[in-house]
């Protein structure tokens, strides 16, 4: 595929041409490059720090069941264990509700066509992917906790918080997978099942969802990636007590949290080597989710995933799985035919419920507080614009951080990203392109702490070595952001290129035009609304994170952004600290008007990307005469 | 309804001005007129209060100083200052020989605390005894009736080990005693006192500074932990609250030290609830 358009622009071009050829791609390459350099970098600093570990006896005191650094006990098997039992527990309410969720929209919804529920459903289910944690973070403290509490026994701070609030967050990243490879799967079977004379939940259940085993993989894998790498939701629910839980009502500690609290210790003892061993126990679970996954996509090539260009559209393979599972009546399959429907609705319900119950909270104690004053406080708001005025007890230098963060965080990353996207999607061929590939998604799956820690522990070596007068800051808190939505801007451009019709890359070569100038000229231009839709998702991503900025410079009061070496406020990290530490009624409704502020932004951003992205998929799905428009242009 | 709210804006920003006018004219922080820079304060979460209204003043009067105030709690304030990532690193406890030995810390008193363990304002108990506590915070005592409440378990609170209100606390009111590990942690003073007003059957301890009506302080053997009991000795778990610098502080911060230990910045830590040592 990437191949097609490289013969003909070699003999096409003139000789300018192929040095200027020669030239970029060697920049994308190098660009396609950081990222490889990134995860190294990362790796490497981890596993760096954790080096001391191993000389002397301190393995064992890192590898114990007690975390007690006043007698010189650094276990971090509870966190490990609290990080896996959390991750596991999340996924197995998410998994099965997002199954259903999915069996409901692909048939098992109301059967009138008329009553169609399943956009309505995706498009919440879309809505809820842009929902930063730490605004899940800041409503379930103050909403699920005290139920919770009341509800049972114990502080409400436990275990079962945080697992019902996390599988809230992974549910969307399971639904979507699952909702993409039933679309490709599903349709071509409803005739055949329609001719078997099968129900819908006998149609899913033998023919469709058999046939989409790699999707009902990925998404369980991709899911638990997701749940094991949030910081936030532990660290604000789950009351962080480093123990092994016996009940689902006891506290307990991830990994990732264990890390955003004790982060700020003496950096010479052991507690802070310890760290690093956490760290790199969640890069090799990382690893581990991206190996699966990558197994799961190589299972493509096995019948099972051929299927469709053997039968295609038949179904006589459709039909002899459906005419087995149909012969196949064991009681077991009886009764996953009969809960099947009911478990759809199930989840159709609870989930828009779960998610529209929390978002009603925060609108309820985030209205009341919207006004001018939430932004600027006492300071009039036209001084505070004009003049920059300082402001207090308001928003706006958060407000202002935030805007200033993700302008830098995105200068560094959109033009990186973007390249390496088009070295990806044309370029890159073979080993390079598989090794990149991984590195990407490697990246994409990194936990964001683990960026915090690898950027405070890059000033402290720097500090010590090259620059002494380094310091956590603005750029530093960019940097790290960078790092994290690269990932995101590489795999948007990369798949909004590979997307195109392949007619447009082989028009361009017969033009006789190079390489880069059929990237540049046709494929850029063709493409380049969803890339667009690509950066103002990196964008809403980067404005929501909270857990790199914990370590890499944001504090509570700063005022507004000053240099880029300055410390600096942030409206996620303002959530976050007022949930914990208001001090009065009026602060707690701030937390709360923040929060709504953070969510109309991102939701925006995100609805704004989508619109973008679909614009694209429309355009080079409807007729020619778009296409061939653009060609002129 | 557009002239109701210009109408509002208005007055809004009218009030703004005087009350920032008076503000300005109540403090005036003199010695910072004229001279810019920053300084980057972190640590003890006891001081927060002081360190933000610190802040304000001086930033308000003299628009080219930005300070920035960040928590942690004392461990973060140590290593913070010690590795010269801030300016300032506020510790809620005595620094030790250890630390100020390898960073060469200087160390500046502002103010005496106590620190108390709190219960939820509805909780019935009145009064501990020295051994409750540390029972309680043990893992022996385990249900309310056990003290004189009523039925209920009890939910401790503790402090992450960077806290100096977690390492005096349990240095002198749990005489270095165990603490139950399915103790749940949070992360500050602010965060200790939320998490006790919304739960009726918690207790954890905060800094006297923080004690209000959202949270209760059972007396401690008879004794209320109030400033008064703490200045003069009768409540016995006290501590001073410290500035550190790595070696002299020079400039601005040695500005900004004095401010906080001058007679203003005195009236501001009695404000926020603690004794001033001058």
């Amino acid at each position: 595929m990437a191949g097609t358009g490289h013969t003909p622009s070699r003999h096409g071009a003139g000789r300018g041409g192929l040095s200027l050829d020669r030239l970029v791609t060697a920049l994308l390459f190098t660009a396609a490059g950081v990222s490889v350099l990134c995860v190294a970098a990362i790796f490497g600093f981890l596993a760096y720090f954790c080096l001391p570990l191993l000389s002397g006896d301190q393995l064992g005191a890192v590898l114990s069941w007690h975390w007690r650094p006043t007698s010189g006990q650094f276990g971090i098997l509870p966190m490990v264990v609290g990080s896996l039992l959390l991750s596991s527990s999340a996924m197995l309410l998410a998994y099965p509700l997002g199954l259903g969720l999915c069996c409901f929209v692909h048939g098992l919804g109301p059967a009138r066509p008329s009553v169609d529920l399943g956009r309505p459903l995706m498009a919440v289910i879309r809505l809820m992917t842009s929902v930063p944690t730490v605004v899940y973070g800041l409503v379930s403290v103050f909403l699920l906790v005290p139920l919770i509490r009341s509800g049972f026994s114990g502080s409400g701070f436990s275990w079962l918080a945080a697992l019902l609030v996390l599988a809230v967050l992974v549910l969307p990243t399971i639904v979507l997978v699952l909702d993409s490879q039933l679309r490709l799967v599903g349709p071509p079977l409803r005739l055949t099942a329609a001719a078997l004379g099968l129900t819908r939940a006998q149609e899913l259940l033998h023919l469709t969802l058999p046939l989409s085993a790699r999707g009902l993989k990925a998404a369980a894998v991709l899911g638990f990636g997701r749940a094991v790498g949030d910081t936030l939701i532990p660290l604000m629910l789950a009351g962080n007590a480093a123990q092994v839980p016996h009940s689902p009502l006891d506290a307990l500690r991830a990994l990732t949290a264990h890390i955003a609290l004790v982060v700020a210790t003496d950096s010479q003892s052991a507690a802070y080597t310890s760290l690093f061993a956490c760290g790199v126990v969640l890069f090799l679970i990382t690893l581990a989710v991206n190996l699966g996954l990558r197994r799961i996509r190589s299972e493509s090539t096995r019948p099972e995933g051929n299927w469709p260009k053997s039968s295609w559209p038949g179904g006589g393979q459709a039909g002899r799985r459906a005419c087995a599972g149909a012969a196949m009546s064991r009681p077991g399959l009886r009764l996953a035919e009969r809960a099947l429907p009911p478990l759809a609705w199930a989840a159709a319900l609870s989930v828009p419920a779960a998610f529209f119950g929390l978002m009603a909270y925060l609108l309820w104690r985030g209205l009341p507080s919207l006004s001018l004053a939430l932004f600027f406080g006492a300071t009039p708001p036209l001084a505070a614009l004009l003049h920059g005025a300082p402001v207090f007890e308001g928003l706006w230098p958060a407000c202002q951080g935030t805007l200033y963060l993700v302008l830098v965080s995105c200068c560094l990353a959109v033009p990186l990203g973007i390249a390496s996207g088009i070295c990806l999607a044309v370029y890159a061929t073979g080993r390079a392109k598989a090794l990149l590939n991984f590195c990407v998604d490697l990246l994409a799956g990194i936990p964001s702490i683990l960026m915090g820690l690898f950027g405070f522990a890059l000033i402290l070596l720097l500090r010590k070595t090259l620059w002494p007068g380094a310091n956590t800051c603005l750029l530093l808190s960019a940097l790290c952001l960078a790092l994290l939505v690269l990932p995101y801007l590489i795999s948007s451009t990369r798949s909004c290129l590979e997307g195109l019709p392949p007619e447009l890359r082989l028009t361009g070569a017969s033009l006789g035009l190079s390489r880069w100038q059929i990237v540049s000229r046709i494929l850029l231009p063709a493409a380049s609304q969803g890339i667009l839709g690509g950066v103002i998702l990196a964008v809403g991503r980067a404005a929501e994170d909270t857990a790199v900025i914990l370590l890499t410079g944001v504090v509570a009061n700063a005022g507004a952004p000053g240099l880029l070496t300055d410390k600096f406020e942030a409206l996620p990290f303002h959530i976050y600290y007022l949930a914990a530490e208001y001090q009065s009624p009026q602060e707690l409704g701030q937390a709360f008007g923040a929060a709504l502020v953070l969510l109309c932004l991102t939701a925006a951003l995100f609805a704004a990307s989508r619109r973008l992205q679909a614009g694209l998929e429309r355009r080079w799905k409807s007729g020619s005469t778009t296409r061939n428009g653009s060609l002129r242009a | 309804m557009s002239t109701v709210r210009n109408g509002l804006i208005l007055s809004v920003l009218t009030l703004s001005l005087l009350l920032c006018a008076g503000l300005a004219q109540a403090s005036d922080p003199g010695v910072f007129a004229g001279k810019s820079g920053k300084i980057d304060i972190a640590g003890g979460t006891a001081h927060i209060p002081v360190m933000k209204e610190a802040a304000k003043r001086i930033m308000q009067t003299s628009p080219a100083i930005r300070i920035t105030v960040a928590g942690g709690g004392s461990g973060v304030g140590v290593q913070k200052v010690g590795e010269g990532l801030v300016d300032i690193g506020n510790t809620g406890r005595a620094l030790s020989p250890a630390e100020i030995a390898k960073y060469g810390l200087k160390s500046y008193a502002f103010a005496i605390d106590g620190v108390a363990a709190v219960v939820h304002p509805k909780n019935p108990v009145a009064n501990l005894t020295h051994a409750q506590v540390q029972d309680v915070f043990a893992g022996k005592i385990t249900n309310w009736k056990a003290l004189g409440g009523h039925d209920a378990a009890i939910h401790l609170y503790t402090r992450d080990e960077a806290s100096g209100t977690r390492e005096v606390f349990w240095e002198i009111m749990l005489k270095k005693g165990r603490i139950a590990e399915s103790a749940n942690v949070v992360a500050s003073n602010g965060a200790m006192k939320t998490a006790l007003a919304g739960d009726a059957d918690g207790i954890g301890y905060v800094s006297i500074g923080h004690i209000d009506a959202s949270i209760k302080a059972p007396t401690l053997d008879g004794v209320a932990p109030d400033q008064d009991n703490a200045k003069n000795g009768t409540y016995p778990v006290t501590r001073k609250l410290y500035m550190n610098t790595k070696g002299e502080p020079k400039g601005l911060v040695a500005d900004f030290i004095a401010y906080i230990q001058s007679p203003e910045g005195a009236q501001i830590t009695s404000a926020s609830g603690y004794i001033p040592t001058r």
